[in-house]
This record gives structure tokens, sequence and C-alpha cells, in this order.
């Protein structure tokens, strides 16, 4: 037998690797477009994050209506975009999951053939890889194009920053995906299993320990009168805590759910949520994260403008009021951009998830099982988690409000109008669902059956 | 809908069968899968149907089931047009009247064994709590006694493939459809299954079309038929 050089052994994965992404169905090209996309979103957002935060003292950028000329509101803008970079990376993840069950079966007759763990990750990277890259390269080019324009004699600094995020982002998406395999055990005899992580005692206390040290965070930063970054740093506090809570609720839930349940429906549901609470938990987390962002948002923008008001009563406003109001309106539409992308990210892992049982659920509906019940199975699967998991989210987001009130203001105010955002978001999610399931019919048709 | 002991005769007097195919055909694409099979299965008859891969199977056992309509042909269950039917009014039927059994699969993976057993009964309007306890006796005739809060992933094939019969049996279907119940069994599981699906089809006088490759478990049958290249063989040239 003879030994390939490594470098011969790298090409023949990538060959292979495109062989089978040549050979792949409609599905996969869907993962792969959704994934370019994901990826140019991140690459632009880091991108113009990083021109602007190469900036230095007073600059005149000819948009954004001067709210990027000055260090201190370029620095708010910088945070905005950065906390946008969340969901999408949270999308960018769950389109890497796209057809993961495919692509588990995939790796498996790879590990049947002969290759080793090493080479069937090499090669789960190499299918991903090339689609962030190209994500990554069109939004270069892209900002190559625009920023420029945009910002006069750009620093080498910058064009470096730029160049560092083109790469970055291609290099972390290969990554979720290879990372998304290290709980999968593909044997040499064709089998798949994925095993179960297991949150030790350790993960726990590190969790804790991350939200007391946020926590004292922003209270030190709020003491100090710093205010944009103890905001940011509740606002991280609170959306972690809440992520970690979403699996704990969609457990409890489960569980009492399927104690009581009457109805096919949510029997099915509750008992898909307390067999793996943490995988609702997970597609479910970029949305607590825009509640508490959007909850805490709408409470402060009521405080701020307040606030802007009683000084430009005063006279004591060192720029027109418009300057203010456009930054505020941007910040509000930085959080809708954010809800748009993780609705997104919801529908997507709502269909992935269709379409991963889609033989168990032919096997129901020729079984008798009505679609009318899977369907309403599917939308509960979103709707019972997320409703105790969204109204703490809330719940969070009207104490970043309120606190931020009580100290702008002359008392504390609570932002009812901020309420109004938790019950948007839920039923928005829901109907985010609910696109999945005209892929019901499509789907789980009875040619699923004759496939083992 | 419940039919049992009510089947009509036609001509001659000779019972009327409970579930018949006549001139069946049907194409996966361009690939024929029937090419004008005819079949009947009678009131309480445990009716196997052989033959190798590809012959089309289980494509006729999904046009009698009502799953998949035929391109051409007939279906006729206790006197009406299965292929006419709404589909509505077919997911109905496969919830009252018809039971299926795959190979595997048909088990939702989430649910306890009792839950997977008790829930047609559920869909069909039950409390829980009288759906679960009708399951926990099923399991107890199929052996399956101690496991009822474990899920599918925690059984042996053999346990989740009786729970499966449970599950098709629970709702006293008038036909039962096994598209080759032990074809990912071991010959001693794969005889526990045959033998208690046999032996309770007897007992309720539930009629059995049973798809299979293998001679043993088609000897469980009172009747053969023999499918080759889309088409049902007669019998002379079957034996």
């Amino acid at each position: 037998m003879t030994r390939r050089a490594p470098g011969g052994a790298m090409a023949a994965e990538a060959r292979l690797a495109w062989r089978l992404g040549r050979g792949a169905d409609r599905r996969e090209w869907w993962r792969a477009a959704l994934t370019a996309a994901g990826a140019a979103s991140a690459t632009g957002i880091a991108q113009t994050a990083v021109a602007l935060g190469s900036l230095r003292g007073q600059y005149h950028v000819s948009v954004g209506g001067g709210l990027l000329d000055r260090p201190g509101e370029r620095a708010g803008v910088v945070l905005t975009l950065l906390l946008l970079l969340v969901p999408v990376l949270g999308f960018l993840g769950q389109c890497a999951r796209v057809g993961a069950v495919h692509r588990d079966r995939r790796l498996a007759g790879l590990r049947l053939a002969g290759a080793t763990p090493a080479q069937v990750r090499r090669i789960a990277a190499l299918e991903t890889g090339p689609a962030c890259l190209l994500g990554s390269l069109l939004a270069t080019a892209a900002s190559a194009m625009v920023l420029p324009r945009l910002w006069s004699a750009p620093a080498p600094a910058g064009w470096a920053g730029l160049a560092l995020v083109a790469l970055a982002v291609p290099v972390l998406g290969t990554a979720v995906a290879v990372l998304a395999l290290r709980r999968l055990v593909a044997s040499p005899l064709g089998w798949v299993r994925r095993v179960r992580p297991r949150g030790g005692r350790g993960a726990r206390y590190a969790g804790g320990l991350l939200l007391v040290l946020l926590s004292v965070l922003a209270a030190v930063c709020g003491a100090r009168g710093r205010l944009p970054l103890a905001v940011c740093a509740l606002v991280v506090a609170v959306g972690a805590g809440t992520v970690w809570l979403a699996g704990g609720t969609a457990r409890l839930a489960g569980r009492l759910v399927a104690r009581r349940a009457r109805t096919a429906a949510a029997l099915i549901a509750a008992e898909r949520l307390r067999d793996d609470p943490w995988a609702a938990a997970r597609t479910h987390a970029a949305v607590l994260l825009v509640t508490v962002v959007g909850t805490g948002f709408v409470g402060v923008r009521q405080a701020l403008l307040a606030d802007l008001h009683r000084m430009r009563r005063d006279h004591r406003l060192g720029m027109p009021m418009a300057f203010y109001t456009t930054g505020i309106a941007l910040a509000g539409a930085a959080v809708l951009v954010a809800l748009a992308i993780t609705l997104c990210g919801l529908a997507v892992g709502t269909a992935e998830s269709l379409a991963d049982r889609r033989r168990s659920l032919a096997a129901q509906i020729a079984a008798g099982v009505p679609r009318a019940v899977l369907g309403r199975a599917l939308l509960l699967e979103t709707a019972l988690p997320l409703l105790p998991a969204v109204v703490l989210a809330g719940a969070g987001g009207m104490a970043i409000g309120t606190w931020y009130a009580a100290l702008t203001g002359p008392g504390v105010v609570v932002p009812y109008a901020a309420l109004l955002v938790p019950v948007l978001v839920y039923g928005c999610c829901l109907a985010a669902a609910a696109t999945a399931l005209p892929l019901l019919r499509r789907s789980a048709r009875p040619a699923e059956l004759r496939y083992a | 809908m419940n039919h049992r002991g009510d089947t009509m005769t036609d001509d001659g007097g000779s019972p009327a069968p409970l579930l018949a195919g006549r001139g069946l055909v049907k194409a996966h694409g361009r690939t024929p899968a029937l090419r004008g099979a005819s079949i009947a299965l009678g009131a309480g008859e445990i009716l196997a149907v052989t033959g190798p891969s590809g012959s089309g199977k289980s494509t006729l056992l999904h046009l009698l089931a009502g799953i998949v309509r035929p391109d051409e042909g007939s279906v006729t269950y206790a006197g009406q047009r299965l292929d006419r039917l709404p589909e509505q009014r077919l997911t109905e039927l496969r919830r009252t009247d018809f039971g299926v059994v795959f190979q595997f699969g048909q088990l939702i993976p989430e649910l306890t064994a009792v839950d997977n057993v008790g829930l047609p009964l559920l869909l069909a309007g039950a409390s829980r709590a009288e759906a679960r306890r009708r399951a926990g006796e099923w399991l107890e005739r199929f052996g399956v006694r101690g496991q009822e809060e474990l899920r599918p992933g925690e059984l042996s094939g053999g346990q989740a493939q009786r729970v499966a019969l449970a599950r098709a049996l629970v709702t006293g279907p008038e036909v039962v459809f096994a598209d080759e119940p032990t074809g990912a069994l071991d010959s001693l599981a794969g005889e526990q299954v045959m033998t208690a699906l046999a032996r309770t089809a007897r007992e309720a006088g539930t009629a059995v079309l049973l798809i299979t490759h293998d001679a043993q478990v088609a000897a469980y049958a009172d009747r053969e038929v023999r499918l080759s290249d889309g088409l049902v063989l007669p019998a002379e040239v079957a034996a």
C-alpha cells in the first residue's frame, strides 16, 4: 500500500467533498446558499465595525448625518454593530446545521468506506468552508468598493482589519461545522449516533461565575457613569442568563405539559421538549437575546428621549435634537434587523427539524395521524418553551429600561410601552415557525416510506 | 367504521373480498412499480405477498392502504372505492379501520412505549388515562410488560416491533398492513413478532396483508401470492 503525501490526501478529500456537493440534492444547495448569505452578512457587519473602529478622533464620514464623525457616537455605533453580529452568527450556525441528519448519514457512509474520523471532519469542513468563503469574498468586494468612497484616506490598520475579518468569518463558519460534529460518533460499521451533551458541575459553576462577573461589571460601570458599557454588560448578562434558562424552562414546560397533555399534538410536542430541551434552547437563544435587547431598547429610548427633552428645555443640548433622534432611530433599526435575522434563523431551524424527521412523519401520516395534528405539534414545539422564556427575557429587558430610567430621570418610571416587545416577538416567532408548515405536506410524502 | 361480519357477496354467493385491488398500475417517475396487479384479501385472512426486491410489494401495500393513489386501476375496501376518497377521509380510515407496521420508523422516538400505543386512541378522542390503560393492556398481550415507560430507542428491535404491532392493533382495525415487519430483526425476535401478530389477528378476526421476502415469515399466512415485475403471478406459476 502506498502512502499519499499530506497535500495529495487533502486534494483528494477536497475533490471528494466537491463530488459530494455536486451529487447532493436541492437541500444541500439551499444550505450552501444560506450559509453564504449568513457569512456575507457577518463579514459586512464586522468589516463596517472594524472600519469605524479604526478611525481616530474627529473625522468626516459622508453618511450617518454626522453620527459617525465624533469618537463617542462612533463607539456606540460600533457596539451596536457588534451586538448585531450575535444573531447573524446564530443564523450562520443554524444554516451550517441544515441537512445535518443527511450529512451525518453521508459521513457514516464514508466511515464505512474506510475514512478515518479526522478525514470525515476535514471533508465536513471542506463542505462548509467554500460557501462561507464565497459569502465572505462577496461582502469584502462590496466593502472594498463602498468604504473608500465614504472614508477618505483609509489607514493601513483599517485595511488589515478588513482582510482579517474576510479570513476570520470563513474560518469561524468552518469551525462551527466541525464543532457540530464533535458529538457525532460515526462508526466504521456505518451507524451514526449523537452523544448528548452533559453539562458538568464545572460548566454550571463557570456559567454562574460569568453571570456574576457581568453583573458586577454592569454595577461598577453604572456607578462610574459609563452607561453604554454598563448597559452592554447588563444586556449580555441578562441574555446569557436567559439562554441558560431557556433550556430549563423548555424541560420544565415539557415535563408539565407531557404529564397533563390531553391531545395528541400537545403530547408529541411536550415529549419532544422533554427528550431534548437543549435543541429548542439553542434555536431560541437569539430570540431571547433580541427580546432582552428590544425590550431594553424601548425602555431606554423612552427614558433617553425624556432626558433629551428636559435638556433641550434647559438649553443644555450640545447638538441639534435630530442628531440624537437619528441615532436612536438607527439603533431601533438595528434591533429590527436583528429580529428579522433571528426570525429567519428560527424559520430555517423549524424547517430543518421537519426535514430531518420526514420519514418518521411520513410513517405517522401513513398510520392515520392527521397532518393537522403534526402541524400543531410542530407549532407547539416552538410555542411551549418560548412562552416562559420570552416572558423572562422581557422581564430582563424591562429591568434594564427601568434601571436606565431611574439613573437618568428624576424618579423611577416604568416604561410600559416596552411590554409590547415580548408579545410582538412571540407572535412573530410563531408566524416564523408556521412558515415551515407547508413543508410538512411536501416533505412527509409517502415516497419517503420506500427508503429505509 | 366497523365492517366485521358484514362483507357483501358478489356473483354466486361467494364472499366478496374485504379489500381488493384491480388492475393496479403505479410508476415512480419513469420506473414502473406495478403494471396491472390485481389482488384480493378476505375478512380475517392472513395473506402474504412475496417477491424479489423491486417487484412492487411495498408499492402494492401503499396503494391498498390508501397511502398512495394508483395511476390506473381501483382499490375497493368494504364496497367503497378508496382511490376516490378525499385525503381527510383516507387518513381517518387508516386510523380507524387499518393498522400499519413497517420495518422500522413508525414509532415516535420521543414518546414512551405506552404513549406510542395509546396515540391512535388519543386521536380518536379517548382520554389520556383511558388511552394509557388500554395501551398497557395491549403491551401486556405482546409481552412488553415492564417496558411501558421506555422510549423506542431504549427497546430492543424485537420489543420495538411488538410495540408497533400493539399500536397497529389497539384500535381494533379490520386490516393490518405489515411491510417486512421482521426485516430488521434476528430470527428469534422475528419469530416472536410473527407469532404475536398471527395469534392476535386470528383471535380478533383481523385481516393481515403481509409483505415479506422471507419464506419462514410467509409460512404464517393462510395464503401466499407472488409478485414479479409489478404483476401478481398466477397461483400455478407462483407454486
